[in-house]
């Protein structure tokens, strides 16, 4: 176990239990071993991590499913719009011919045409696939990955929660936890030339030795402050400065961020622009030990012309994403990190008046991949004109009970809001299995 | 029912009764009958009552069901329980009597027939209720599963053509009304996604196939509308977990009929876990704290406050000064809440607090000297009138303007030329103390050149009529109206007649290119609507929650200019004293100072009102208010809590530890090292806050939350730490670059300090205290034996610029 790893749900852990399939020399019978995990089983949802990390690509702006993952080539004209398909590599299913090269990873990944959910604006959309919970007008409610930095904690010095390459949207925030579990945003995009992570190395006259002073120093300042202040905030910044330490004292936290390290070769297939190199550095990231990455392309609220939009988005996408996958699967990753696509809703039926489409949240689509979920799976349906869902509608709070169950964390369990309220991480969510490898 | 205008009477009557004690020896001070009168206006009327006692200490208790309750003439009505009902003609009283007090409540019965069953009035509010019409149902913008009402039925008419004439004869039977579609799947008789809303059998079932016996008309041309809706008690202290209040719920029509709604309204509380309400109006106390409980009735919402205290709280009101008319107000409300405010701050931490908070800067080393020799009693006020007249004053409060008028250049149609000019208009009213509702009606009103007019650049920013209509309300009342604009904000007053009809006033103002390609004309135009989506018609300009004045062949602009700023009007001058207050306490008495709302209170109301009364008498003198602010004890008291009491600077019983603000802190760090840092477009030696363009930012100001001003929002100033910021303090070049720059500790050496002397100096600078001397010596320690001891002084000087004491106002 990582020694800066805060203990989680009582039990043995999944490290345990590989330990015990690799040596099982050890004494352990192959029976002992079924009889606990069916006894870990009973104990229900949320309590073996299948999952080390995330990765959230989260599309601002509502990505339209019609033109994606769920092509209705069959529908009218007013709703179909150019919705040539591309054959995948799940028999009988298509993607739209735009994502051909997703298609061909199609069987490691699994697709949900059947997401659902009642907010059409975009804060409150962003709100519901952010945090996993309907906004609230008396609590702020904090972000999955906050809460998966509060819950699981950091790892290697390196933040838990990070954001490529800002945050992309203040629901991404830590809501009525501690401030300490926001996100380290970077600051700057991994695909401009000189992209740089701030301020992570010492300034140059500064040694250990000079460094080691410093902290002294100001230990000796803020123990004044400390005897008489107490506030939220304080403890915050404390939490901050403790990690940026942890950073900047470890090389391999810092080398986490140099993406300048990855092969040439390997950055080309990504693709050069800011799909590519965002994705790119996600993988570095979750591969180092950040828990959580979050990270941003494009704005997809196409209520103009949606075709050209797309013309011009889903290609640097199609190539990043497919490469994110079939990188991680061919180092072994996948099975271990959870790949998610979202977005704040889907787009309406019909085609409007100027070409686009506009806010529908009632069926759209998101993608799951990796981190116990399984491999070329089509969950769920929208109906011939994508709109409603059609079968097995999937709401807000399933599908962040199965994203929590999966990193290991019972949706169910309760934190605390201010005035002591105790709050479920999801209000009333159900695990679907029907996801799980 | 009630009559409104005797509540006055009734309070003098139960101020009368005697005092008394109580079973368990806590002593009742007053008892009270809600509503303070009844009214019953047909033979059919109900009104339901509580009697509400008051004890010596503060505590509130719902004692209907214990009380001796009486009727003066039982042949005017008669009463179960709770509930009375008209039984003859004229007037008699309502007698309560508790633990020897007694209280009455004057009620009024008429036995006329009452109104048949009405659509509007008797239907909709059924379907508010039982939730059919929510956002999550059939009150969706689509509807569900093919059928459609409006969001809380702000439009019953076309909810009554969709029940009647969307495929006719589907939803509503009139041969058979409890056949009805409408009824059956209400109570689930048939599938419905929703399950069962109405009880079969029920007064509501029972209302709606009356209504269809009638058949299904539409809503009367002539019914009452709601005027006002009001929540009993107002008031409660509830003491202990588990302490019950039953609120009754009373509608005021326009015909001056007024009805119980309780059953009807639709009950919220914004803190659950201090008081939870049920669907019948049942409040329970929970966790120490205060909650408000919201009923929604039709587009109207009110609120009643629960204070809820845990059983036996020692509690011992410190000796202190009474200090001023605002103390009066703050230190009630901690009373209430039994929470002992903290003593005054220490002379040199309310030299820093000030300073910071009126001049944007730290006090330097003299002034903290002179401030310290000065015996002078009046010396925090000398220094308030001092800071008050100085530029600091002027440029910090430019700046929190300049950010919700949005001052910044946009790519090429905001020029910086005429955001310059925007920015100077703004400094200079600011400069000369211009009253606040001056400016802001020289601004709503501008017209003429971007360039030579500079306020005209309010109509350049912003052009949609709807934007500038949210954005009036937001910045000057501190309202968001957004959500009235596709249909009536759920959790507010505002319906969409409210949102376009304020529109309405912004509709005319036109804008076009000026002959310099930096600039634009603002005009007034005779023509332009804000159609209403529902009705597709423009709604006659109306003002918030007020009148709709006549405006044919007058300048719009000037009307709602006139009335958002006149002395009358009751948001502006509330919310520019809520923002004022804000600034000084970290926190709004309202919070978020722009989400003024029913559900979201004050904190402390009767504090509110008295700061917006004497904005106003002093003529919207912004700084007047200001000065009276920081003379406030409540505004001097230390951070620490007065011995054993919980930190509670929610109620400002102590000074609240706030992070300084991104500009200001990049301006100190530039003091104290004696070393500025340069801004593009801004002459060499200006600070920070002096920043013209919105647009501009540097790396440590976007780190620490500098506002882009994209929006109005004053969320768009961040204070919350961060990873980066820890970061960029550390290792960044800021505190490093500006040590080395300003060469403050070559220089005092080259003065012959002793290393001793050179950190007492920079202490002094940074924290506006010397070391003390544990500190000190702590500190000779850790730079004992250094190679190099200026370096290490230097190294001092990071410490200070990186300590909390130096990033935070106490």
């Amino acid at each position: 176990m990582e020694p800066n790893q805060p203990s989680r749900c009582a039990g043995p852990s999944r490290r345990a239990f590989l330990q015990v399939g690799a040596a099982g020399v050890l004494g352990l019978t192959l029976d002992g071993l079924l009889r606990s995990r069916a006894a870990f089983a009973a104990e229900g949802v949320g309590r073996e991590a299948a999952a080390d990390a995330v990765i959230n690509i989260f599309l601002p702006g509502g990505m339209a499913a019609q033109e994606t993952f769920d092509p209705k080539p069959l529908a009218p004209l007013e709703y179909r719009g150019n919705a040539r398909t591309v054959k995948t590599a799940i028999p009988g299913v298509h993607f739209a011919n735009r994502l051909s090269r997703i298609a061909r990873v199609a069987d490691k990944i699994t697709v949900i045409r059947s997401m659902t959910h009642g907010e059409a604006d975009h804060d409150r959309g962003v709100h519901n696939m952010l945090t996993g919970y309907r906004p609230s007008p008396a609590l702020i409610y904090p972000s999955i990955g906050s809460v998966v930095s509060h819950e699981l904690g950091g790892r290697r010095h390196l933040p838990p929660y990070v954001c490529i390459p800002n945050k992309p949207h203040d629901y991404a925030g830590s809501g009525y936890l501690s401030g300490s579990h926001a996100p380290f945003s970077l600051g700057s995009d991994p695909s401009g030339r000189n992209f740089k992570v701030r301020d992570l190395e010492r300034p140059k006259r500064v040694d250990d030795a000079r460094f080691d002073r410093r902290k002294s120093l100001l230990e000796i300042v803020n123990r004044f402050f400390d005897a008489r202040e107490a506030s939220g905030e304080l403890d915050v910044l404390d939490d901050f400065y403790q990690q940026a330490y942890g950073m900047i004292s470890s090389a391999e936290a810092r080398e986490a961020f140099a993406i300048d390290q990855e092969s040439k070769k390997l950055r080309d297939r990504y693709g050069r622009n800011q799909a590519g190199q965002r994705m790119l550095l996600a993988r570095r990231l979750v591969e180092r030990g950040v828990r959580f990455v979050s990270m941003t392309y494009g704005s997809w609220d196409m209520h103009d012309n949606i075709d050209r939009s797309m013309r011009s988005r889903l290609p640097a996408f199609d190539q990043a994403f497919s490469t994110l996958i079939a990188d991680l699967d061919s180092r072994g990753m996948l099975d271990r990190t959870l790949v998610l696509v979202t977005t704040e809703f889907g787009r309406t039926p019909k085609i409007n008046r100027t070409g686009g489409r506009d806010h529908w949240p009632k069926v759209f689509s998101v993608v799951m991949a990796g981190g116990g979920t399984k491999r070329g799976l089509v969950y769920g349906s929208s109906d011939a004109t994508s709109t409603a869902p059609e079968d097995d509608p999937l709401t807000v709070e399933d599908w962040a009970a199965t994203v929590y169950h999966l990193l290991g964390i019972d949706p169910n369990k309760r934190l605390m809001a201010p005035g002591d309220r105790p709050v479920r991480l999801v209000d009333n969510g159900t695990l679907r299995r029907a996801l799980l490898a | 029912m009630i009559r409104f205008g005797l509540a006055r009477v009734t309070c003098i009557v139960a101020l009368l009764a005697t005092f008394a004690a109580a079973d368990d020896g806590n002593t009742v001070r007053s008892i009270r009958i809600y509503p303070p009168s009844i009214r019953l206006d047909h033979d059919a009327d109900r009104q339901s009552f509580i009697v509400l006692a008051a004890f010596a200490d503060g505590s509130t208790r719902d004692v209907t069901a214990t009380a001796t309750i009486a009727l003066g003439d039982p042949a005017i009505a008669t009463r179960t329980d709770n509930v009375v009902r008209a039984r003859g003609n004229g007037r008699t009283e309502l007698i309560a009597e508790f633990a020897g007090s007694r209280a009455r409540a004057p009620l009024e019965a008429n036995t006329v027939p009452p109104r048949p069953v009405d659509f509007a009035h008797d239907v909709v509010p059924i379907f508010t209720k039982a939730g059919c019409n929510a956002g999550g149902c059939h009150g969706a913008a689509r509807g569900k599963d093919g059928f459609h009402l409006s969001l809380f039925g702000y439009d019953p008419d076309g909810d009554h053509h969709r029940l009647t004439r969307e495929l006719a004869g589907r939803r509503v039977n009139v041969a058979a009304p409890a056949n009805s579609l409408l009824i059956e799947k209400a109570v689930a008789r048939i599938d419905h996604t929703g399950g069962k809303c109405v009880e079969p059998e029920s007064s509501a079932y029972e209302t709606i196939v009356r209504w269809i016996e009638r058949g299904a008309p539409a809503p009367a041309r002539d019914a009452p509308h709601i005027a006002a809706l009001r929540v009993d008690p107002p008031e409660a202290v509830l003491v202990g977990e588990r302490a019950t209040q039953r609120l009754v719920v009373t509608a005021r029509y326009d015909d001056g009929s007024d009805r119980d709604v309780t059953h009807l309204a639709v009950f919220r509380s914004n803190e659950p876990h201090t008081a939870s309400v049920d669907a019948a109006g049942l409040v329970t106390g929970g966790k120490r704290g205060e909650a408000f409980v919201t009923a929604q009735f039709g587009t109207h919402t009110a609120g009643a406050s629960l204070l809820v205290l845990p059983e036996d709280v020692a509690f011992a009101w410190p000796d202190e000064p009474a200090g001023t008319w605002i103390d009066t107000r703050v230190n009630e409300k901690l009373r209430k809440l039994r929470i002992a405010p903290a003593r005054l701050a220490a002379d040199a931490t309310f030299l820093r607090r000030a300073t910071l908070d009126l001049a944007g800067r730290l006090p330097t080393e003299a002034e903290c000297a002179a401030f310290a020799a000065d015996a002078r009693p009046d010396k925090r006020a000398r220094l308030v009138d001092r800071l008050l007249d100085g530029d600091g004053f002027v440029d910090l409060w430019t700046l929190k303007w300049a950010e919700l008028l949005q001052i910044r250049t946009t790519g090429d149609t905001i020029s910086y030329k005429a955001t310059l000019g925007y920015h100077r208009w703004l400094r200079s009213h600011i400069a000369k103390n211009t009253p606040i509702d001056r400016w802001v009606r020289e601004l709503l009103t501008a017209t003429g050149s971007t360039l030579e007019d500079p306020p005209a650049n309010y109509y350049r920013i912003e052009r949609d009529p709807k934007k500038l209509a949210e954005n009036a309300a937001q910045v000057f009342f501190g309202m968001r109206i957004q959500c009235a604009q596709c249909h009536n904000h759920p959790f507010d007053r505002w319906t969409m007649n409210d949102y376009y009809g304020f529109a309405g006033f912004f509709a005319q103002v036109g804008v076009k290119r000026a002959e310099d390609p930096r600039g634009w004309i603002v005009y007034g135009r005779s023509n332009g609507e804000v159609p209403h989506p529902v009705t597709k018609r423009p709604v006659a300009p109306t003002f918030l929650g007020g009148a709709a004045p006549d405006t044919k062949r007058k300048d719009r602009r000037a009307i709602v200019a006139t009335w958002v700023t006149s002395p009358e009007n009751p948001y502006f001058a509330r919310h520019v004293a809520n923002f004022v207050w804000a600034h000084f306490f970290g926190r709004g008495i309202v919070e978020p100072v722009d989400d003024v709302r029913v559900t979201n209170p004050p904190i402390n109301a009767a504090l509110l009102d008295a700061l917006a009364d004497r904005l106003r008498e002093h003529a919207f003198d912004v700084r007047a208010l200001i000065r009276e602010i920081c003379a406030s004890r409540a505004y001097q008291r230390s951070s620490v809590p007065h011995a054993d009491q919980p930190r509670a600077t929610d109620y400002f019983a102590q000074a609240r530890v706030r992070r300084i603000r991104a500009e200001v802190l990049l301006d100190c760090i530039g003091q104290v090292t004696d070393s500025r840092a340069r801004f593009r477009r801004v002459p060499g030696d200006a600070r920070a806050v002096e920043i013209v363009d919105g647009s501009y930012s540097t790396h440590f100001l976007t780190v620490f939350g500098r506002p882009e001003r994209k929006t109005v929002c004053t969320c768009e100033v961040k204070m919350e730490p961060s990873l980066s910021q820890a970061l960029h303090l550390i290792n960044g070049d800021t505190v490093t670059e500006n040590i080395r720059r300003g060469r403050l500790v070559p220089t005092l050496r080259k003065r012959g300090l002793t290393t001793e002397a050179i950190v007492d100096a920079i202490y002094r600078r940074t924290l506006a205290r010397a070391p003390k001397p544990d500190e000190w010596r702590a500190i000779a320690a850790a730079i004992k034996g250094a190679d190099n001891a200026d370096r290490a002084i230097e190294d001092v000087f990071w410490a200070l610029l990186n300590a909390k004491e130096f990033l935070f106002n106490h």
